[in-house]
């Protein structure tokens, strides 16, 4: 039952990528992956950055001297985004699996980021007030 | 399955004509092998309004034609009962010549054992909403729909099931001949760009329009007159039955539901090379003009797809090939002072294919001296799918 | 009125490198890319492989790909494609291994078909004019009793979706679109519970229902209105509502 392709098959999950429709859902689609892969490289990320509790409180508070710099808190407003945007597409994708939507999938997106680009506004907003 | 030391004969052409051939071929316990040079039917079967003729068609003027088309109808509801639309037809008269027809048309399916059942107009604008309403009369037969692509492919599936071997992309190029009998064929693979020989006792042109080609590499004439006709598909699907008006075959008198399109077939007019016919516009127009006569709606119809191809007709002297009959004949080159080895059979529509291949298969089996007789009246065929098993 | 056009058609055999042909064609107005293909064959070079039949959008034999995208083009109409006299490019289908040229090799979408046993005939639901028509007496002998009006599916089983789907270009076990469309199909179709469960045993599977992203590719993409994604969606109400059921009913 292979539909086995003439090339090099471990590069073919770069067809996620692939931007040649341009339509909505396939928009919704790359957006998905792209975040996924953001928020997996962030896990790490953060892992690392504990780690640097192990060194004492002084090093700790060194760090948090750098974090609180506005190139730091960009990226966690990129941060914030990322979550907004696959949790709210994630729910998106769970909600037409149960029916709800099926037909209006592409208005729900729109709706959906919406609520993410709303939230991410307010969130930036309180991330460099804060 | 494909006895080794049973006779090896070979199929040019997966049309309907061959791929019914090679079905009934191996089932008689033959090797068979079936070469087409391109897709499965991708010649006059495919181009065509997917019409399981009940025969009312031709029940007037060509009573031959008409009871081959009834009795295969019949038999092709038995052996791929899936692969069919079976919603029956509805002959309908337009004006007063046609209302006088009736009669002639009523008698001409009783002679051919053609079911057919007058029904009232309203009845009948009940069932089919679209009509022209101002209709005279209508007379219900048993017509049906195929889809061409999967009635080949049935036939070849079951013959694959048999033993028979398929190549399609597979072009001849050449006869090889032994003495002044064909043994065999040159082939050219388009998949790999080689030529290959492929021998046979003995080798069957189903090859339709396309016979006099063949013919010619055996330096025989076959008397097929490619004869085009064009057919439109619309975008949406407006009749439950056939609806074909009920007079003698003309251009644009019948409309065909198939699937979620209505298709209108068809004019007639000759050709010297059937291959890529070009589409007349005129010839369109002509018949969209026809056809909603039938059903004005059509004129509401998007159209969603316009083809022609050529039909393999047999020519008769002194007619018009409007008028030819529908009926198909096998010719035995051997019998007619031309090279042995060969049998053309032409004619028929794909209604009739499972018919003509049994005509044919009886003249490869008498010319071999295989006494098996023909099968295929009551096998049922295999799910086109498994011809990709 | 004729339409000159230039085809840039792919061409590729096994073993060799693939190159791109350019072809000049004259088409009648009326003609569809179809047309222009095979006029490309006829005029120009025999050896150009291709995949047709029915030329109504019924065999579903002759998907490619032109500009890029998933198209039938016995039913794409050749002037919707004047680009300015840019070539119209004619690539085989993706995901699907290359036979020749434009033919590919559709194997595994038959298999997949097949193993929904997805029959390609339904009872007629939808009217023609609002006034629902739901029965015929079939004149046939052979079928002497009172049966509803039929008719094809609307999938022609053309591999379309497939080629279309990100998720089958990356994982080429995925059940893919069409196959999973069917079995919503048959699901629809039957009356039987044991055949219900079993075709909903078929989907819910990891590389069933699951193994979809939502992309929604196959939906823009199927030239028959056939809503894979839709009935893809549908499978997963159904599995879910079974799971849910089972967990309760113990």
């Amino acid at each position: 039952m292979n539909l086995s392709l003439p090339e090099n098959k471990r590069l073919r999950f770069l067809r996620w990528f692939d931007f040649r429709s341009g339509r909505l859902g396939m928009i919704a689609y790359i957006l998905n992956r792209v975040t996924a892969i953001g928020l997996v490289v962030y896990l790490y990320l953060h892992l690392a950055v504990l780690s640097i509790l192990a060194g004492g409180p002084a090093q700790w508070d060194a760090f948090v001297q750098i974090a609180r710099s506005p190139l730091f808190l960009t990226l966690d407003v990129i941060l914030l985004a990322g979550i907004l945007i696959h949790g709210l597409n994630g729910l998106r994708i769970a909600l037409t699996g149960f029916g709800v939507g099926v037909r209006g999938q592409k208005p729900l997106f729109v709706a959906f980021m919406l609520v993410a680009a709303v939230a991410l506004i307010a969130g930036a907003l309180k991330i460099f007030a804060g | 399955m494909g006895n080794s030391s049973a006779p090896h004969v070979l199929v040019i052409g997966a049309g309907s004509t061959g791929s019914a051939t090679a079905h009934d071929l191996a089932l008689r316990g033959l090797r068979v092998t079936v070469v087409e040079r391109g897709e499965i039917a991708s010649g006059t079967t495919g181009r065509n309004h997917c019409l399981l003729h009940s025969g009312g068609r031709y029940c007037v003027n060509d009573k031959e034609g008409a009871t081959e088309c009834i009795e295969e109808n019949l038999i092709l509801r038995r052996i791929m009962p899936h692969a069919l639309e079976m919603n029956d037809g509805l002959f309908v008269a337009l004006d007063e010549e046609d209302y006088a027809f009736k009669e002639k048309f009523l008698a001409g399916c009783e002679e051919c054992h053609i079911p057919a059942r007058e029904i009232s107009v309203a009845d009948a604008l009940k069932l089919e909403p679209f009509l022209n309403p101002n209709i005279k009369a209508a007379v219900q037969v048993p017509d049906g729909v195929f889809e061409p692509w999967r009635f080949c492919t049935s036939f070849l599936a079951t013959a694959k099931r048999n033993g028979a071997t398929i190549h399609n992309f597979t072009e001849v190029t050449d006869l090889v001949f032994q003495g002044s009998a064909v043994a065999g064929v040159k082939v050219f693979k388009h998949r790999t760009g080689k030529t290959e020989t492929i021998g046979a006792d003995l080798i069957v042109n189903a090859t339709g329009a396309w016979a006099g080609t063949v013919a010619a590499m055996a330096k025989v004439d076959v008397p097929v007159v490619p004869t085009a006709g064009v057919m439109v598909t619309l975008g949406k699907r407006f009749n439950n039955m056939v609806i074909n008006r009920m007079h003698k075959p003309h251009d644009g008198d019948i409309v065909v539901p198939v699937r979620n399109t209505s298709i209108i077939g068809t004019t007639s007019w000759r050709v010297t090379k059937p291959d890529a016919i070009e589409i007349p516009q005129d010839q369109i127009d002509k018949m969209m003009q026809a056809g909603e006569l039938l059903m004005p709606v059509l004129k509401e119809g998007r159209q969603r797809g316009v083809m022609a191809v050529a039909r393999p007709l047999i020519a008769s002297a002194n007619v018009d090939a409007r008028d030819f009959s529908r009926t198909f004949e096998a010719f035995n080159h051997r019998k007619q002072g031309g090279a042995a080895g060969v049998i053309t059979i032409l004619g028929g529509k794909t209604t009739t294919a499972r018919g003509m291949a049994e005509k044919v298969s009886d003249e490869v089996c008498a010319e071999l001296g295989v006494t098996a007789v023909c099968k295929t009246r009551e096998t049922p065929l295999a799910s086109y799918r498994m011809f990709y098993n | 009125m004729a339409l000159n056009v230039t085809l840039k058609i792919f061409r590729y055999r096994p073993n060799q490198p693939a190159r791109c042909d350019t072809f000049d064609v004259t088409v009648p107005d009326a003609a569809n890319v179809l047309d222009a293909i095979e006029q490309a064959w006829d005029k120009h070079d025999r050896d150009l492989m291709f995949r047709h039949a029915c030329h109504h959008a019924s065999c579903g034999t002759c998907a490619v790909r032109i500009n890029g995208r998933e198209k039938l083009p016995c039913i794409a109409p050749v002037r919707d494609y004047l680009d300015g006299g840019k070539p119209i490019t004619i690539e085989p289908l993706r995901n699907f291994p290359i036979v020749g040229d434009l033919v590919v090799d559709v194997t595994g979408l038959f298999q997949r078909q097949e193993a929904t046993g997805f029959v390609i005939t339904r009872p007629t639901e939808d009217s023609l004019d609002g006034k629902r028509v739901d029965h015929t007496q079939c004149l046939a002998p052979a079928s002497a009793a009172i049966v509803p009006f039929n008719r094809f599916e609307n999938c022609v089983e053309c591999g379309i979706c497939l080629s279309a789907c990100p998720t089958m270009a990356a994982d080429d076990k995925f059940f893919g679109p069409a196959g999973l469309a069917a079995i919503q199909r048959e699901v629809d179709k039957t009356d039987d519970p044991n055949a219900r469960a079993r075709l909903l045993d078929l989907a819910d599977d990891e590389q069933g229902v699951w193994r979809c992203h939502s992309a929604w590719e196959c939906t823009e993409a199927c030239p028959q209105n056939v809503n894979p994604a839709e009935a893809i969606m549908d499978l997963r109400k159904q599995i879910t509502a079974r799971r849910f059921k089972k967990l309760f009913a113990r």
